[in-house]
């Protein structure tokens, strides 16, 4: 079960800090890069909350977040939803999918799991590309953001919509907390502990799975719904099962099941991303060098390695100084 | 409370189950003795639904449960522990009654609230922790405490969900006769219409808490009596003597 320490909560201050220094001082292209990184923790976030809570190793997560772009698109451009309900809409859409494919797939672990999320992953992308209602190959265009002027905030805005995003990853960062403290989580990480025995004290484990499942895809399509608002314009490339596999190695590169390394992985990862890029286009690999120097340090990705930092520091703090000199001496 | 109609039950060519019929009337406390690999371990698990048999029928409270799935039978009354440990082991004492009592009274697929801040659950934990002497290690972790108290969570967790048959294998497989005993004397202590189907392997032990015993040896059941019967039986002493001195 998830539970917030000291340094979790300091960590979690220094980035909403960090967070709302970058909003109210960065230009255009700062800004741009910061509602990116938001976008993706909302996605790593949603994958974190399965994978590292629950042991559901998703590889459908991108196409959940495609969902909510596409839907929210489809509903808000063809179907003439106004944005409010559009996004409402799409976001259940997309909770009601995974609740689906997480039922489907709780009866699967290890490998198998991760293939059959992946054949889902892959069935929506190709069924996206596709279909005409879609826009195929080209993608859909003219994707308006929600208008929020009857309360005076403009999200056309740069500086604004980034901040919405901000506000947005809070409350689902919020969410996810209360959602994995609750009695659901804790059985849902009763499950990934021992499937065997929570079913033997009378769980039906397949309906903690889905319903885990369907929340972090909800999360997911909220995501996709601001990815869709933000870049206004929504491509197939959106949920092709690289971006599941981007989302996952952001996952691990943070820290596996802390909820906040996650976090600290997606601003990680889109500033390597962006610096990298500018000077080789090359950059896949050395992000993947990082990877595996971060796997292979065994450490549990970077936050799990502060953690495990601070964790020995304040045990050396902690021991008698009697015995500290003893080993001086010796 | 708990019947079985002769189940039966083969891995390949090895018979472990043959046409085993139990009855245990409620309150009934059945101690099952029987050598290693005389398919003690393999009944319980057919009687909760871990395995399926090959044939036979499994009742319980009157109701045939045979093609229930693990779960349901769980939720109709039917609890266990297992030989080999199976508790959570990151989380304390009390998070691991916690869970299951949290099944027990719903609160384990609510949303929007805490199921170990349930007053229901919270008595449960107490209760439990009481009857089987886990009061002082409520906060340790699983990885703190010795393994005799495991042994003791691994019964608490089972009777957290509240059963009606408590089916316990080898509760004190690997603590010292000492502990044994002690621990004995908690499994007399249970309330007395809770039903008790215990694996035992030392016999005397099995003496201090049987109102009946069944003896098993291939599969098969040899013995069906009452606890003074079972001592002056020659048949038991053979099988089951011969065996243990062996180990
Ligand atoms: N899944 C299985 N597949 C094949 N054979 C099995 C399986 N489970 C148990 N057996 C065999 O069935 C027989 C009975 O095993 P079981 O575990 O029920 O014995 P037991 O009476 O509990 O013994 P012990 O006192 O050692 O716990 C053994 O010969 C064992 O090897
Ligand atoms: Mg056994």
């Amino acid at each position: 079960m998830f539970r917030h320490t000291p340094l979790r909560y300091a960590a979690l201050v220094l980035l909403a800090s960090a967070a709302l220094f970058q909003a109210f001082t960065a230009q255009y292209f700062g800004l741009e890069i910061l509602t990116e990184i938001l976008i993706l923790a909302m996605l790593v976030l949603a994958l974190d909350m399965v994978a590292g809570f629950g042991g559901m190793v998703s590889l459908c997560h991108g196409a959940l977040m495609g969902v909510g772009a596409y839907g929210y698109a489809v509903l808000s451009t063809t179907a003439g939803l106004t944005p409010p309900v559009a996004m409402g809409a799409a976001v259940a859409i997309t909770a009601g999918l995974s609740w689906i494919i997480g039922a489907i797939c709780s009866r699967s672990h290890g490998i198998y799991f991760i293939m059959a999320t992946l054949a889902f992953g892959q069935m929506a992308y190709s069924y996206v590309f596709e279909a005409p209602i879609f826009g195929g190959d080209d993608g859909l265009g003219g994707i308006e953001r929600l208008d929020l002027s009857v309360v005076g905030i403009d999200l056309n805005d740069t500086r604004t919509f980034a901040l919405f995003c901000l506000v947005a990853l809070a409350a689902m960062y919020g969410l996810a907390v209360v959602i994995l403290r609750s009695g659901l989580g804790r059985s849902f990480s009763g499950v990934m502990h021992n499937e065997q025995r929570m079913r033997a004290l009378g769980l039906t484990v397949w309906r903690v799975k889905a319903d885990v499942f369907g929340l972090s895809g909800m999360i997911a399509g909220v995501a996709g719904v601001l990815a869709a608002q933000h870049i206004m314009y929504i491509s197939p490339g959106l949920m092709a099962w690289t971006v599941s596999g981007e989302a996952l190695v952001v996952v691990i590169l943070g820290g596996l099941g802390t909820l906040v390394g996650p976090l600290v992985g997606a601003a990680v990862f889109v500033v390597l991303k962006h610096e990298l890029s500018s000077l080789t286009t090359h950059w896949h690999l050395i992000v993947g060098v990082i990877l595996i120097g971060v796997v292979m340090s065994r450490a549990n990705g970077i936050f799990g390695f502060i953690e495990d930092f601070v964790a020995a520091r304040s045990k050396s703090a902690n021991t008698n100084p009697k015995a500290r000199e003893g080993t001086k001496d010796a | 409370m708990l019947e079985t109609r002769n189940l039966d039950k083969s891995f390949g060519a090895v018979h472990v189950t043959r046409r085993v019929s139990l009855k245990l009337e409620r309150g009934e406390r059945r101690v099952i003795l029987g050598p290693n690999g005389a398919g003690k371990t393999t009944l319980f698990n057919q009687l909760v639904g871990e395995l399926t048999p090959d044939s036979g029928r499994v009742h319980l409270a009157g109701e045939d449960v045979t093609a229930l799935p693990v779960a349901k039978r769980a939720r109709q009354g039917l609890s266990r522990s297992y030989q080999k440990n199976t508790l959570f082991d990151g989380l304390t004492v009390e998070e691991n009654l916690g869970l299951a009592a949290a099944i027990y009274t719903g609160n384990a697929t609510r949303i929007w609230s805490d199921s170990l801040g349930k007053a229901e659950v919270r008595e449960i934990v107490r209760d439990v922790a009481n009857q089987v002497d886990l009061m002082p290690f409520l906060h340790a972790k699983v990885s703190e405490i010795s393994y005799g108290v495991r042994r003791q969570l691994e019964v608490g967790v089972a009777l957290a969900t509240r059963p009606l048959v408590l089916l316990m294998d080898e509760p004190t497989s690997g603590v010292g006769p000492e502990m044994a005993k002690g621990f004995h004397d908690l499994l007399n202590n249970l309330p007395r219409d809770l039903t008790l189907l215990i694996i035992e392997h030392d016999m005397d032990l099995a003496f201090d808490v049987a109102d009946t015993i069944t003896v098993l040896n291939y599969g098969e059941v040899v013995f069906d009596g009452l606890p003074d019967a079972a001592r002056g039986s020659d048949l038991l002493k053979e099988i089951y003597l011969g065996s243990w001195e062996d180990a």
